[in-house]
């Protein structure tokens, strides 16, 4: 998503901020309120992330296994739901949530930092020796994301794009099992990034509702799928259950439906009349 | 996740699109220098695209018809045989999802113009062929797995009679990211962009019902025809003539009795379709390799540049054997794999197929062997008396020591569609009527 950003910000140059520039042509006018109504979203989020990974990252400083464990997953939930913004910032989406294999020497890689660093040594190792450092870093990279969140205009393709870069992110990563690999809370993940395009989505529908009655008609109807297939995965404490649990005629629902929402949402863009 | 290796290029993109920094100045100004003039004829550059052929690209297999496409047509040098899940929550979403299959499959094998769209929306398609997809003898071949009728009470009671899920064999090390399936397609093609193409297509528009499972991508190396057009049969990566023995694929007759499944005890909408059976066998080329010439000829009972029969090996590859004179084997042994595979008795009549396989190459191994072997692929018009007879035959044949079977499946491959019919209809209308 980067090349979105870098690309809008071409735009910003020339048109002399996006404010003035991108937003003051029709139809983007329309798009005022609901790219507001997202920042907050995105803003009530950070604010969450930042308090949520203090307290797991104090469990984990504390040597408290059982604690962090249990922290882990909901505590990603706010990064997952806005992780199309999150991603702009790529040297920090890099230390906050590369997994083991974006590197050559996979775990054992200085460079391996993040939730799933702290998550390998709380699943694999079974311990907090050696994660009170990426603990700390973690949380200061997490601080400075919310700042740096707070203090950006954010760019409408991105915003209206997010909806199908969230679902391209299940279907790349989540999909497979692979984004939590050690603790296997992937449906966590799964949830918030459906839950996050969705949230998009919906913003955006009333303005293109009457045009497009069959498109929502669809789209509605594969989220709702993809939500009743979710449901069955809720474990009592109102989190998920193991991916292992996930069934393959589940998985290949969800995989359908991820695929089909991808191709759908990935039009919003040029319906709303952003190239 | 974004690596920053991406961050970097975007960036000198970015920065050459408008103009900025001395990277983006020099990166323009060469191209004003350098680019060679588009008027002028010049001599070929290192990228151009290889010269194709207008005929071949031109060739184009009839889409409908009374079978489907793919299975007695003459085998073009390229194929991708790709195994998804069906997702279908009805009848009338199978339905639904047969339609478009038939639509695309038709759409892309005879080719055509690729409809413009807004371009603030995504593209039509992936563009790999162009602006207008050439046929390129390109056929795309459905197969239902047992997995799907089993899993739908709608389709209960339909299942052809001998449709069975795969089950390992004494050789096999089956690896189940290779395996089995709800749903096939075969697709062949001249060029292998031709295929990757088509399935591309096929995976973007059906993304709704299709979950790709696994997929295999296999070639045949082309030989330059005789005088009378003709060419010979393929060679495989164990450098054997393969298909010298196959039916006559012209002998309509023949064709109905061996390959297209009929019979009283199939159901009524299976007739004309045929039972496909697909083995992924590596080949253990570098040990092969060190294996002397005549071993290798009498492990398959052929010799190895022109394929003909031990017995005659002055003859052609389409000699048969003649086994009555040699009944202890000591010309063509009787493990050898083609006296195995049929041993040429009335009784073995029932037992053929028509084999139309493809060799792969995936890449090396972590011991660092190749990854090459035979995507095998037959049809037949009674999977039991056919594939699952002759590899029971088989087994424990000498080849062992030089192939393992890791993958497969067996499908239907469904009867053929009729002009503005879709494939599939027949079942679909069986189901609607049980
Ligand atoms: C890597 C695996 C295999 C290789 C390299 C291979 C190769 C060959 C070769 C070179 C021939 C002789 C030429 C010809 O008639 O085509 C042959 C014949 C044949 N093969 Fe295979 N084959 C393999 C697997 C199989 C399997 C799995 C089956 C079926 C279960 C099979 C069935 C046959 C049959 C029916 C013939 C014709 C025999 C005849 O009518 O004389 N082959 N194969």
């Amino acid at each position: 998503m980067v090349g979105h950003y870098l690309k809008t910000t071409a735009l910003a140059l020339a048109l002399g901020g996006w404010a003035t520039g991108a937003m003051a042509a029709d139809p983007s006018l329309d798009l005022v309120e609901p790219l507001a109504e997202y920042k907050l979203y995105v803003a009530e989020n950070t604010a969450k992330l930042v308090e949520d990974t203090t307290a797991f990252t104090d469990a984990v400083k504390a040597g408290d296994v059982e604690k962090a464990k249990s922290l882990f997953a909901p505590t990603r939930t706010s990064y997952e739901k806005i992780e199309p913004i999150a991603e702009l910032f790529s040297d920090l989406d890099v230390s906050i949530d590369a997994r083991a294999d974006d590197y050559e020497q996979a775990e054992q890689d200085p460079d391996f930092t993040g939730f799933h660093r702290i998550e390998y040594g709380l699943w694999e190792q079974g311990s907090t020796e050696g994660l009170a450092e990426y603990a700390d870093k973690l949380l200061a990279d997490v601080k400075e994301l919310d700042a740096r969140i707070n203090g950006l205009t954010f760019p409408p393709e991105v915003v209206v794009g997010g909806a199908a870069v969230l679902m391209e992110e299940v279907a790349a990563t989540k999909i497979s099992g692979e984004e939590d690999r050690y603790s296997r809370t992937d449906l966590w993940d799964f949830d918030a990034n459906f839950e996050g395009a969705e949230k998009i989505y919906e913003l955006l529908r009333p303005l293109i509702a009457d045009d497009e009655a069959d498109f929502t008609a669809k789209v509605d109807g594969n989220f709702a799928a993809v939500d009743e297939v979710l449901e069955k995965y809720r474990s009592a404490d109102g989190g998920f259950v193991s991916y292992e649990e996930l069934t393959d005629t589940d998985r290949n629902a969800l995989s359908a439906k991820v695929n089909t929402l991808a191709e759908d949402l990935a039009t919003l863009r040029g319906k709303l009349g952003l190239g | 996740m974004n690596d920053q290796g991406r961050l970097s290029t975007t960036r000198r993109t970015l920065l050459r699109q408008i103009g900025l920094g001395a990277l983006g100045g020099t990166i323009a100004g060469s191209i004003g220098i350098h680019a060679r003039a588009q008027d002028a004829k010049t001599a070929p550059q290192v990228v151009d695209a290889p010269p194709g052929h207008a005929e071949t690209a031109a060739q184009h297999v009839p889409f409908h018809g009374r079978h489907q496409a793919g299975i007695l047509t003459p085998r073009p040098a390229s194929g991708i045989f790709a195994a998804f899940d069906v997702v279908v929550a009805s009848l009338d979403d199978f339905e639904r999802m047969l339609r478009l299959l038939t639509e695309r499959a038709a759409f892309l094998t005879q080719g055509g113009e690729v409809p413009a769209r807004d371009p603030k929306l995504p593209p039509a398609d992936s563009g790999l062929l162009g602006p207008v997809i050439a046929p390129d003898n390109l056929t795309i071949t459905l197969g239902l797995g047992a997995s799907l009728f089993d899993r739908h009470d709608w389709l209960a009671g339909l299942k052809p009679a001998r449709l069975q899920r795969m089950v390992q064999f004494p050789n096999d090390a089956l690896d189940p990211a290779l395996c089995h399936g709800d749903l096939s397609l075969q697709f062949c093609a001249n060029l292998p962009d031709t295929n990757i193409h088509a399935l591309r297509d096929i995976v973007k528009n059906l993304s709704e019902f299709l979950v790709l499972r696994w997929m295999i991508e296999g070639s045949v190396p082309p030989v330059p025809p005789a005088p009378d057009g003709s060419t010979p049969s393929a060679r495989n990566f164990l450098g054997f003539r393969d298909g010298s023995a196959n039916p006559d694929a012209n002998d309509a007759a023949l064709m109905e009795r061996v390959v297209w499944t009929h019979g009283p005890d199939e159901p009524e909408w299976a007739h004309g379709g045929s039972y496909q059976a697909v083995r992924v066998i590596r080949n253990f080329v570098e040990r092969w390799d060190r294996a002397p010439l005549a071993e290798q000829e009498r492990i398959f009972g052929r010799t190895k540049m022109t394929g003909a029969p031990l017995d005659a090996p002055r003859a052609s590859e389409y000699d048969v054997p003649d086994y009555a004179a040699d009944p202890d084997g000591a010309t063509t042994p009787p493990d050898s794999h083609i006296r195995l595979a049929n041993p040429r008795t009335p009784k073995s009549e029932r037992n053929l197929m028509l084999r139309r396989p493809f060799n792969y190459s995936r890449g090396v191994l972590r011991n660092g062997q190749l990854d090459q072997g035979l995507l095998f692929i037959a049809y037949q018009a009674d999977l039991e008396a056919g594939f699952i007879a002759v590899q029971n035959q088989l087994n424990g044949e000498p080849l062992e020591e030089y192939i393992k079977p890791v993958g497969g499946g067996y499908f239907f491959a469904l009867p053929g569609a009729a002009v503005g019919d879709y494939l599939g209809a027949s079942l679909v209308n069986a189901a609607r009527r049980s």
